[in-house]
């Protein structure tokens, strides 16, 4: 009997094969397997959550040989660094697919890729083998790919190729940095759960380790300069492949800046913190700016997403050079719940402009107005989301934000300037919501339909999350702190 | 339920039931204040028989949310109830013809269950969330008519001007967390050294921001593109509160050197707001230049070490405001406008409201028996006494004097001249809010003995102060009523007019840097895009030359190859001319050619 974790992990496969098999099934067939589907995994990873983690490591392990001749295994398991984000995955796909659900055009081949990438997000983030990782990391890249190129917009193609390209060969260096450790370990494993117990690489060894591992997951996350992909390819993805890049995939980067940079190489890490801090703060504000000039709601909102990715590399650099465990603690409880609020919240945005596009066929800001009036319930619903991603209190993005800000002063206090793009932020979404859905309502959108019970079934969950993570965000940090309280290194 | 817990919850989930039924939202509203009323008081007369609550909430890991029910806090939150509940009275009849009163009510509740956690707090998290959530809520109540022109850009100015200093807050919160290592508001207050001064000067920031003090004051005026019951609020217990009462709770902390500064901020904005409200052509407007320049005056108290007289101050201020604004409201109902030249005479139509609102007016100069002047008293009082008297009590008095005068002109500008008057409905609604307020604003100053009681807190006696106050708020009227705006002000008016702005003031130092920052970082963006473009063509292109050199230099030598064997094939084939002779002297040389080699590779070996 496998255990949950790999159920979980591939319940979505199987959904996909069963997708495959079923050639002749219409499309409303093919939605709802996504949608039961996805629905199951979610319960899975509601389950998994359910029986949390240990304090001593990873829990829910499950083990068995692939290729012992190299010491590469199937090996599966969570900590709280892991499980929010394994939450996060399902939640997002499992909206994701009712949203989809009116995509009439090649369906069996949509439902196929995303459920793939489901199998491929919830793997990146479960796998404690390396190679099991780096195949599941690489996958994901496959079927975003063809997300894109296949129902993207306008300039899709040129879109896809660039965030293929550019993220394959980012990901390069990463595989160079897995051998580097395989090689440094002893006996040589593909284990990551021994090679962060004991880091295999000490040294000038660890050094160009983790500056590889860091270039791999700068442009994943993404950080500034590498991150010229982002902008381009969530404009040109469909609103659903922009809900899974951004709340799921990026992810990937800052979990692997924790998992892979800083578990597995913390000395080096430590040595570099400054560099790493100062990207992290550049990058969080060179996104406030940039977002700040852009008309296209989409670009906007695509910018926002280095912004408050920024703070997760601040938090995690903070969480390397404190030397109090308690902050460290703290900025990492900080780092890991703001992936989780920036997938929620980024996620339901994506959702919003989808709904937006959808109606009027454009993402232009100026070319709207007044439509609060028109659209109540949509405009409420990004007015909840747009102040949510400013930072307010009392929704999800506050308490991750407030932690990392806290443990940043206590640490390294001149880092703390970045705390400048709360503001900016907060300029840009009132200037958005100012010009789309203020003012006096304009004749051309007076018919637009409001939000229907698709839609609303899509976002609702996440919107109630956002509250419910911003009130009490207690539920999530108390998973994840019991990792971060006890982690060594 | 705790009854803590009740002062909150009460308004907040009126509010949600108010936005589902859309059925009765002014009734749900009033029950809603209502209850957060009983429990607001019930929490004061606790604390007067010396009882206590506390309610400790989980919250962030080792840093628990906390309220508690001091004195003080009990008493703020008294306020807060009472002045939100008669305000929502007033606004039953103020919004009767609104479509949209739903959504107001449940805003208004929502506010006022925001503020309450704001004064309620007992942790910094808590109070810094509260502080940014009343900016919120203020932002939604300016842009209530968001269709309007001109409200949007109001809405949009008041929340960007409060958070931009609300970092201050942020900043000073991490400070004391980290050096106290625990948010309690009461444990942090044992902060000395460097971090109280910049603890200090940074809570300065984050007040002067919510209470709209220099050079932050411009967007408090613009606010006004609310509805009137807004301003009523925001001016009075809740959003432009919230700066003076993080001050007065932290008083205890704060090092002589901040609080000279913040001494000086008030003096100088209740002068400088002063000015601004004598010169302004609108009555709402120049209702909240004065609400600049009373909580300038209450910085003042709180600069000279006395908090109390600045509690003192708040409180009346709060009666004597709202009832200003909401007899602003009837007086803008009667006439569609707020603009002085067309309120002309409004107030002889309506005597009634004239009345109360003339009371307000006359407690807000400080004209005894009513509360302002006790409150005004114990401000100047506290300057005189203060080791920096020269500075804090003149500017304290000049502020005073600018009080009387422009209430005065605002009067006599009320009281003369005639126009139309219109039918209002929901007169007696808002009559009735209206007169608990007025009462409120005449009698309050009674209550203060018992407040210092409360508090165990003594103010200072001084017959000076009263002498100086009095003097300066009769010489005030005296010179608003007798002198106009333009005259006393002189060269001054344009600038006054014009809000003292600075070169431009927010738009200048804020607004267009960011702005040119966001352009460059765009810039930069495109060429960054360009470069990774410019990457990917280079490797195309090298991939295309690749290919030429494949079709021309490879492909070429291969080429020129097989034609070379395909030619020497062709030559072969002229050997084998099928002729017999001619095929045997080829095998004789070519066995020759053979042999011969061989032979003298075996001579050789």
């Amino acid at each position: 009997m496998p255990s949950l974790v790999s159920i979980t992990l591939f319940l979505p496969l199987l959904g996909a094969l069963l997708v495959m098999a079923l050639r002749k099934a219409p499309a409303q067939v093919v939605h709802s397997i996504g949608i039961v589907v996805s629905g199951l995994t979610l319960t899975g990873a509601v389950l998994m959550w359910s029986r949390g983690v240990n304090e001593t490591g990873f829990a829910q392990l499950e083990q068995f040989d692939w290729m012992p001749a190299i010491g590469a295994a199937y090996r599966v398991g969570v900590d709280g660094i892991s499980l929010p984000l394994v939450l996060l995955s399902a939640l997002l796909f499992f909206v994701t697919f009712i949203y989809s659900a009116k995509v009439r055009e090649r369906s069996h081949a949509y439902v196929v890729l995303l459920l793939l990438l489901e199998t491929a997000a919830i793997g990146t983030f479960t796998a404690l083998d390396a190679i099991l990782f780096y195949v599941f990391f690489e996958v994901s890249l496959v079927s975003m790919y063809f997300m894109i190129a296949g129902w993207g917009h306008e300039d899709r193609q040129r879109a896809a190729l660039m965030f293929f390209l550019y993220t394959l060969l980012g990901s390069l260096p990463l595989l160079l940095a897995i051998l580097g450790l395989y090689l440094g370990s002893d006996p040589h494993t593909f284990d990551m759960r021994v090679w962060i117990d004991k880091p295999p690489l000490t040294g000038t060894a660890a050094m160009p380790a983790l500056v590889a591992m860091l270039f791999t997951f700068a442009v994943k996350t993404p950080v500034f300069p590498f991150h010229t992909w982002l902008p381009a390819a969530h404009v040109q993805a469909p609103a659903a492949g922009s809900v899974i890049l951004a709340g799921v995939m990026l992810k990937f980067g800052t979990y692997g800046l924790i998992r892979f940079a800083l578990q597995m190489t913390p000395g080096a890490f430590r040595d570099a913190g400054i560099a790493i801090l100062v990207l992290g703060v550049v990058s969080a504000l060179y996104g406030a700016f940039a977002a700040l000039a852009q008309s296209d709601l989409k670009r906007l909102i695509a910018y926002t997403s280095v912004n408050h990715m920024g703070y997760i590399i601040v938090g995690v650099a903070i969480a390397a050079l404190a030397l109090d465990p308690a902050i460290r603690a703290t900025a990492l409880d900080g780092s890991v719940l703001q992936m989780v609020s920036h997938g929620l919240v980024t996620g339901a945005l994506f959702f919003l402009v989808g709904m937006l596009q959808d109606r009027a066929r454009t993402r232009e800001m100026d070319r709207f107005g007044g439509l609060l009036k028109v659209t109540p319930l949509l405009g409420w619903s990004f007015v909840l989301a747009a102040f949510a991603s400013l930072g307010l209190p009392g929704l999800a993005h506050f308490p991750a934000e407030f932690q990392i800000f806290l443990a940043t002063l206590r640490v390294e206090p001149v880092a703390d300037v970045v705390i400048l793009g709360i503001v900016i932020t907060a300029g840009l979404y009132l200037k958005a919501i100012s010009r789309v859905f203020l003012g006096e309502p304009r004749e051309q959108w007076a018919g637009m339909a409001d939000l229907n019970v698709r839609e609303v079934l899509a976002l609702g969950p996440l919107l109630i999350l956002i509250i419910a993570l911003g009130i009490a965000p207690a539920w999530v940090l108390d998973i994840i702190h019991q990792t971060t309280a006890a982690l060594r290194f | 339920m705790s009854l803590i817990a009740s002062a909150i919850l009460a308004p907040l989930s009126a509010a949600p039931l108010i936005l589902l039924l859309r059925r009765l939202p002014a009734a749900l509203a009033l029950l809603g204040a209502g209850v957060g009323l009983l429990a607001s008081l019930g929490l004061l007369v606790d604390a007067s028989h010396g009882i206590g609550d506390a309610l400790i909430l989980p919250g962030l890991p080792d840093l628990p949310l906390r309220l508690v029910a001091t004195p003080l806090t009990a008493l703020l939150s008294s306020l807060v109830a009472v002045i939100s509940s008669l305000v929502l009275v007033y606004a039953t009849g103020y919004m009767k013809q609104d479509s949209e009163k739903p959504r107001f009510f449940a805003i208004m509740l929502f506010f006022v269950s925001a503020m309450q956690t704001l004064v309620l707090a007992g942790d910094w998290i808590l109070l810094l969330a509260a502080w940014e959530l009343i900016g919120l809520a203020s932002y939604l109540l300016i842009g209530f008519w968001y269709r309007r022109p001109g409200v949007r850009s109001a809405a949009t100015r008041a929340f960007l001007v409060t958070r931009s200093a609300d970092l201050g807050l942020y900043i000073a919160v991490f400070i004391l967390i980290a050096g106290a290592g625990s948010s309690d508001i009461a444990t942090t207050l044992d902060t000395g050294g460097r971090a109280a001064v910049a603890a200090g000067l940074l809570l300065l920031i984050a007040a002067m921001g919510k209470s709209a003090q220099t050079p932050l004051h411009d967007w408090l005026q613009r606010a006004m593109a609310g509805p009137t019951p807004v301003s009523a609020l925001l001016h009075s217990a809740t959003l432009v509160a919230a700066g003076a009462i993080l001050l007065i709770r932290t008083a205890p902390m704060l090092p002589p050197e901040v609080l000279l500064a913040i001494g000086i901020v008030g003096g100088i904005t209740s002068v400088v707001t002063g000015l601004i409200a004598l010169g302004e052509p609108d009555l709402k407007r120049l209702l909240a230049a004065s609400t600049s320049s009373q909580y300038g005056l209450m910085l003042v108290a709180v600069g000279a070490g006395v908090p109390l007289a600045a509690l003192l101050h708040l409180i009346a201020h709060a009666a004597i405001k709202s009832s200003l604004f909401l007899g602003a409201g009837v007086f803008q109902h009667s006439r569609d406008s707020t603009a002085l030249t067309e309120l002309a005479g409004a107030g002889r139509d309506r005597p009634r409201i004239f009345a109360g609102f003339a009371l307000a007016a006359l407690a807000l100069a400080g004209i005894p028996p009513l509360s302002g002047f006790y409150s005004k008293d114990a401000v100047i009082a506290a300057a005189l006494a203060s080791t920096k008297a020269p500075i804090l009590a003149s500017l304290a008095l000049a502020g005073t004097l600018l009080t009387g005068a422009y209430m005065a002109r605002t009067l006599r500008v009320l009281w003369r001249g005639s126009g139309k008057r219109r039918d209002i409905a929901g007169l007696g609604w808002m009559g009735a809010g209206l007169a608990g307020l007025v009462i409120l604003a005449i009698f309050l100053g009674a209550a203060f003995p018992a407040v210092e009681r409360l508090l165990s807190v003594r103010l200072p006696e001084n017959t000076l102060a009263q002498v100086l106050g009095l003097s300066a708020a009769l010489g005030g009227l005296a010179l608003g009523w007798l002198i106009p705006a333009r005259r006393l002000l002189g060269p001054l008016l344009p600038w006054a007019q014009q809000g003292f702005a600075l070169a431009g003031g927010l738009d200048t130092w804020m607004v267009r840097p960011a702005l040119a920052v966001a352009r460059g970082c765009e810039q930069l963006e495109r060429q960054l895009y360009a470069g990774v473009l410019a990457v990917g063509r280079l490797g195309l292109g090298i991939g295309q030359a690749v290919r030429r050199s494949d079709d021309r230099v490879i492909d070429g030598l291969i080429f020129s190859l097989a034609r070379a064997t395909v030619n020497l094939g062709h030559r072969a084939r002229t050997l084998q001319s099928g002729l017999i002779h001619r095929e045997l002297a080829v095998t004789a040389v070519g066995t020759v050619l053979i042999f011969v080699p061989l032979f003298i590779a075996l001579l050789i070996f």
